[in-house]
């Protein structure tokens, strides 16, 4: 089994691959207080099983959120001694794009971030964190995807070609950047 | 009786660290992982940038802790962690860890209050003996508290305004010395003389404590000669505001062990680090034949080993937390 935790936004995702489907998920919409709920979840969906690598995503999005899944995450690798993989919020987008090449964006209250993807879904320069207005003149220039049906196993498949990585070096990226950085 | 191993857990503010501690008392492993030079490039703690080293940092951290210890979290009885007060980012990064190592290994969780630890800080190699009265000094609490036994605490009096490990930093920054403010207010001390008339903080018969004032003086003060173009005695001046500062505690601390007759005491907290405060408490406590409770410089600052300490009486009364547990930004200790 395959554990993937995706707590980025307000919603706690965890889910159970076993290398053919997905057997178990949890799936809880708009959570104030996240640290009260995704261990717990975590707890029930694996019901003591060890998994036998773990996919987190790593960011970019809710500092907090993506701080929280990554500690959970990377703790659960190191202690269990189990490959970890991360991919990034805007990759699950991509990933379920049909289209050789994309622009994908999601939006925080603040404005958006913007990655771009070649046809194997790589990304193409750096992501990106554009304000509101910032965005807007850019989506007029281009077609930029914010609305995507994410295909969850879909997204482990692609995540699990990836690289395994060392617990130790595996952070969260914010991508935007902080007042105190400007 | 078993030896109790606790692993133990402090992320409040701006250090990282994780400690194994036998019995409440006797520090098996310590690692304490400061980010003060990162942080001092800004000024000051930035929660966001510690929350971030936190998590960037903890998995190593508690492989160093491990190391030194020789040992397996598989080994120990117990996960203790800082649940409250502090940076609530920071907090949580400490917790959501602590929780996943009480899942994987199925040990019990401990919530500790950092004030708590900070006061247990002085049972690492050492017995409290009750009733004490517990100074908790730092740059975000000055309370006194009474302890008739473990975590029976009754809070005799607080500040009425600033903490006194705040003021001693804004008045660093006032004259000009960097972040962390209160050490090197106390180097600059050691130089000067009490010269400058500062302002005597609350005189009244209660346990409260007061510092806006002494700080405002300081910075009055401070504008008042460079508007005139007079230069200022930096070192004097640190001296006459550390040792105004100093005499608030000692005044209030002397007011309880004359009213309670109680002959034990303790400091905790940041601020206890200050040797001429440790000084001169220990001065007062000569006078009235009382039992002065000095924790290590190392027990005084933030570290886990305290949470260790503090997470004992937990474990042995058998409270404990469960994985819905969350942060909390502000507590107090009653």
């Amino acid at each position: 089994m395959n554990l993937f935790i995706d707590t980025h936004l307000d919603d706690v995702i965890i889910l159970l691959y076993d290398g053919e489907t997905i057997v178990k998920q949890k799936i809880l919409k708009d959570q104030k207080e996240n640290s009260k709920v995704i261990m717990p979840t975590i707890k029930k969906i694996l019901n003591k099983e060890i998994p036998e690598s773990i996919i987190i995503v790593n960011g970019p999005g809710s500092f907090t959120g993506v701080r929280l899944g990554v500690t959970i995450a990377k703790t659960l690798a190191y202690t269990l001694k189990r490959p970890i993989r991360t991919l990034t919020s805007l990759e699950c987008m991509a990933i379920c794009v049909e289209k050789v090449e994309k622009i994908v964006a999601f939006s925080d209250k603040n404005g958006y971030y913007i990655g771009i993807f070649d046809k194997d879904c790589h990304l193409v320069g750096n992501y990106e964190y554009l304000n509101n207005s910032q965005f807007e003149e850019y989506a007029n220039n281009y077609e930029v995807i914010t609305n995507v049906e994410l295909d969850y196993k879909k997204i482990i498949e692609f995540a699990l070609l990836k690289e395994e990585l060392r617990p130790h070096e595996v952070n969260p990226i914010y991508v935007k950047k902080l007042d105190i950085e400007k | 009786m078993k030896d109790v191993y606790i692993l133990s857990v402090e992320t409040s503010c701006d250090e990282t660290s994780i400690a194994i501690v036998k019995n409440g008392s006797e520090v098996v492993a310590l690692t304490i992982l400061t980010q003060m030079d990162t942080h001092a490039n800004f000024g000051g703690v930035v929660p966001e940038i510690a929350s971030r080293m936190h998590a960037e940092n903890i998995t190593m951290v508690l492989e160093d802790t491990l190391n030194k210890a020789g040992m397996q979290v598989s080994d120990v009885d117990a996960i203790a962690v800082t649940y409250s007060p502090g940076l609530l980012g920071s907090l949580l990064v400490g917790v959501e860890f602590a929780k996943v190592l009480s899942y994987v290994y199925d040990k019990p969780l401990i919530k500790v209050n950092h004030l708590v630890g900070h006061i247990y800080a002085s049972k690492i190699d050492n017995k409290m003996e009750f009733p004490v009265l517990a100074l908790v000094i730092s740059g975000g609490h000055t309370e006194l508290i009474k302890m008739t036994g473990d975590y029976e605490f009754e809070k005799l009096g607080e500040t009425e305004d600033d903490a006194i490990g705040e003021a001693f930093d804004k008045v660093a920054r006032v004259i000009g010395l960097p972040y962390p403010g209160g050490p090197n207010i106390e180097k600059l001390a050691r130089e000067g003389k009490p010269t400058y008339k500062l302002p005597k903080p609350v005189l009244d018969n209660t346990y409260n404590f007061s510092y806006s004032g002494l700080k405002s003086s300081v910075i009055n003060l401070v504008n008042n000669e460079r508007q005139r173009g007079n230069e200022i005695k930096k070192e004097d001046l640190a001296c006459s505001f550390q040792t105004t500062a100093v005499e608030e505690l000692t005044r209030k601390l002397e007011l309880a062990l004359k009213n309670t007759g109680i002959k034990n005491v303790i400091i905790a907290g940041g601020v206890s680090a200050n040797k001429y405060l440790r000084g001169q408490i220990q001065e007062l406590c000569d006078k009235y034949d009382a039992k002065l409770n000095l924790p290590e410089f190392i027990y005084c600052t933030d570290n886990a080993a305290m949470i260790g300490a503090a997470a004992y009486p937990l474990y042995l009364k058998g409270e404990f937390a469960d994985l819905d547990l969350n942060a909390k930004s502000t507590s107090s200790i009653c």
